[in-house]
């Protein structure tokens, strides 16, 4: 008994030596990890990944991708953040590089810029701000998504006038829309805690020459008198004119298409995701849709860009070299031609070539272009810093907006309000 | 001597037999606690090490006129809520209890609301109350009691009411199910000598029903208070907090600031903000439940 015993101990022990390397993991060069937004556009997200599948092919790894939302970025970010289990390959917004960089979990991808600079031609240089620290770039502008302003060209026609290109013409058109009967409240721009939100307001502000930082990034605090105008322009829509409807103020993400999309509003400000949604469902509004580079102001169109995606390789990663030679194979022009080609106009390069493709050479082409063109990163004038990221996540803008409106606030004490707000997230946040 | 022994060992076996549930309720709930209390006393920004600052963040969170809006917010919708589920949810569970065909049926009807997951409630609740196309602007137009459509989610004051609404549409059967449980175990003997005392309806309630089921009500109130306190996904979804800060509450200022804007420390405190208010309400309910039954 005590022999069988015996060798059944030397058995399993050598089954042990045997078998367990052979079930253990493999070990993990050779796999990367991407994470990516999830588009409003699944047929150009369906190239994206099938590029990047090929591209890990060439490189010799195995990929594994997945998602987020605009809404859950920062949800699966801040957790990755803490639990130092960043991916390999990092589809950042356009504040990530600021905020990642600034951590130090960003490598230097200055190399894999200097590659895609060859196929692509230069990075536009609204666009450096918000991937250029020190001298170095800690990301790769992927793409842009601009903001244009929707509208309506037959209620224009119908009430006489012209496509609004200041502020004020959108504020003196929606009185006339709405005096005609035409449509209640025609003004959708909403003040609200969303990207159509946030956006806007920066564009707003800076085109009234209320930028609250200097050319350095360092906190000035938006100036008055200017920031008085923009305010009265915008507010003036809900509490005098009533061109605007309070409801808007609580939209989330998409209900300004959707309102766009049923014919209730003149006016929006959005990506160009209206045009697809209105294409791919042959809308009877397609035909009645118009986009225009989004208002200007005392101080010039200073537009913004937020939605900007960039490829980044945190250094939470092993294979840093695997996943730079992925990006650059991902932002190579025949790749990169292809997915803007299947983009539906949505995803603008921020390199100089593929801005010139014969793909943008439509009416609606050229203005989505030349917004980006026009844009500037968060944190204009200065680059993109944790600080100004914070003071857009934090919807200091709107809020100092909706305190008027809502809170009936006056327009000074709403400025002090958010300036004291700004001051208190650059002190605290540094620029290094 | 031996007796002892024999406590001991039995005294050891309990504990030994109660530790994994201790250990497994220690790391799933005590640690996350503790540790949301300390980073409650930091100054912590997400990717950054912790700071101790004490009472700093709270400090912060009083003087901030923001953050006394969102504890206003969060008390009127919770309190709203729990007031209007409390009144529904006994009037379905009277209503029920009376009810002797198809009783089942409708209980499973009326359970549906709690079934559905929260995200297709409010998602359905903002398009009831969208200006423009939401079905009751649409009907109140037709019936002609309003000329153009009610801002439900522009309004301030209707803003909060609409979520209140949402939340109430959605908690209210758990109210009534549980105060319908509690009302079938009271004896029926009770309700025949009060009826051959001579008492109507209003006095059976007020004098046996309510005092029978006065546990149930404290605990099921109570449960609902610390849930609806710290609901996220009705505001969220429907007005992300607007129009402003109309609608703003604990929950989604805590995200904003501790996701959003990466500050954790201040958001921990400000989901701690409402801690003490529900630690006394627990002790009150348990205290009364204690009572009762010595």
């Amino acid at each position: 008994m005590r022999t069988l015993a015996k060798r059944l101990a030397v058995l399993v022990a050598l089954l042990t030596v045997a078998v367990v390397p052979a079930l253990a993991p493999q070990a993990a060069a050779g796999k990367l990890s991407l994470w990516r937004l999830k588009t409003y556009i699944p047929p150009a997200d369906k190239i994206l990944d099938a590029n990047a599948q090929d591209c890990a092919k060439k490189v010799g790894v195995e990929l594994a991708i997945q998602t987020y939302t605009f809404d859950d970025m920062w949800t699966k970010f801040t957790a990755a953040i803490e639990s130092k289990t960043l991916p390999d390959i990092a589809e950042l917004d356009a504040v990530g590089p600021a905020r990642l960089a600034n951590l130090g979990r960003l490598a230097d991808v200055s190399d894999v810029v200097a590659a895609a600079t060859k196929e692509l031609g230069p990075i536009l240089p609204n666009a450096d701000g918000a991937v250029k620290f020190g001298g170095k770039y800690y990301a790769v502008p992927h793409y842009a998504i601009p903001l244009v302003l929707f509208y309506r060209p037959d209620i224009l026609a119908k009430v006489g006038a012209e496509p609004p290109d200041t502020w004020e013409d959108i504020q003196r058109v929606s009185e006339k829309v709405k005096k005609a009967g035409v449509q209640d409240f025609p003004n959708g721009f909403p003040w609200n805690r969303t990207g159509d939100g946030y956006d806007p307001a920066m564009s707003l502000l800076w085109s009234y020459g209320a930028a609250w930082v200097d050319k350095s990034g360092k906190f000035t605090g938006i100036p008055k008198a200017q920031g008085l105008e923009a305010l009265k322009v915008v507010t003036r829509a809900y509490l005098t004119d009533k061109t605007s409807a309070f409801d808007y103020l609580s939209w989330s993400g998409a209900t300004n298409n959707e309102v766009f999309m049923a014919g209730k509003i003149t006016f929006t400000p959005n990506g160009p995701s209206i045009l697809f949604q209105e294409e791919s469902t042959q809308h009877p509004l397609l035909k009645d849709t118009a986009i225009k580079l989004m208002p200007r102001g005392p101080a010039g169109r200073n537009l913004a860009l937020t939605f900007v995606m960039n490829w980044a390789v945190p250094t939470d990663g092993k294979s840093q070299k695997d996943a730079k030679a992925l990006i650059a194979c991902v932002m190579a022009r025949e790749n990169f031609v292809k997915y803007m080609t299947g983009s539906f106009r949505q995803m603008v390069p921020l390199f100089a070539k593929p801005q010139d493709d014969p793909y943008w050479n439509t009416p609606t082409g050229k203005i989505i272009v030349d917004t980006v063109k026009q844009g500037h990163p968060v944190g204009w004038p200065g680059p993109t810093t944790p600080a100004a990221a914070e003071v857009v996540s934090g919807n200091v803008l709107t809020d100092m907006i909706t305190r008027v409106i809502v809170d009936k606030v006056t327009p000074e004490a709403a400025i002090d309000e958010a300036n004291k707000r700004i001051k208190e997230i650059y002190d605290r946040l540094p620029v290094k | 001597m031996n007796a002892l022994t024999d406590r001991h060992r039995e005294r050891l076996l309990g504990y030994a037999l109660i530790a994994p549930v201790a250990i497994f309720l220690g790391g799933l709930v005590g640690y996350p606690f503790l540790s949301a209390i300390y980073l409650s006393l930091t100054e912590k920004t997400v990717g950054y090490p912790a700071h101790f600052v004490g009472l700093r963040n709270y400090g912060a969170l009083l003087e901030s006129g923001r953050f006394r809006i969102v504890a206003w917010n969060s008390a009127a919708f919770t309190v709203g809520s729990i007031v209007v589920k409390l009144v529904i949810g006994m009037a379905m569970a009277l209503a029920l209890h009376n009810v002797v065909r198809g009783n089942q049926f409708i209980r499973g009807i009326l359970l549906l609301p709690w079934v559905i997951p929260t995200v297709v409630i409010a998602l359905t609740w903002k398009w009831l109350m969208d200006l423009f196309r939401g079905l009751i602007n649409v009907a109140l137009i037709d019936v002609g009691a309003v000329k153009g459509g009610v801002h439900w989610l522009g309004d301030p004051t209707l803003a909060m009411v609409s979520v209140i609404m949402a939340n109430v549409w959605r908690g209210f059967p758990f109210f009534g199910v549980s105060f319908l449980a509690a009302m079938q175990t009271v004896p029926q003997d009770l309700y025949d000598a009060a009826a051959v005392d001579g008492a109507g309806g209003w006095h059976k309630f007020w004098r046996i029903t309510l005092p029978s089921i006065k546990g149930v009500v404290a605990v099921v109130t109570l449960l609902s208070t610390i849930v609806t306190l710290n609901d996220f996904n009705i505001v969220y979804i429907m007005t992300r907090g607007g129009p402003g800060a109309a609608t703003h509450i604990f929950a989604t200022y805590s995200y904003e600031l501790g996701i959003m804007s990466q500050r954790w420390g201040l958001a921990m405190a400000a989901s701690m903000a409402s801690l003490p208010l529900v630690a006394l309400l627990i002790v009150g309910v348990v205290r009364y439940l204690h009572r009762e039954e010595e």
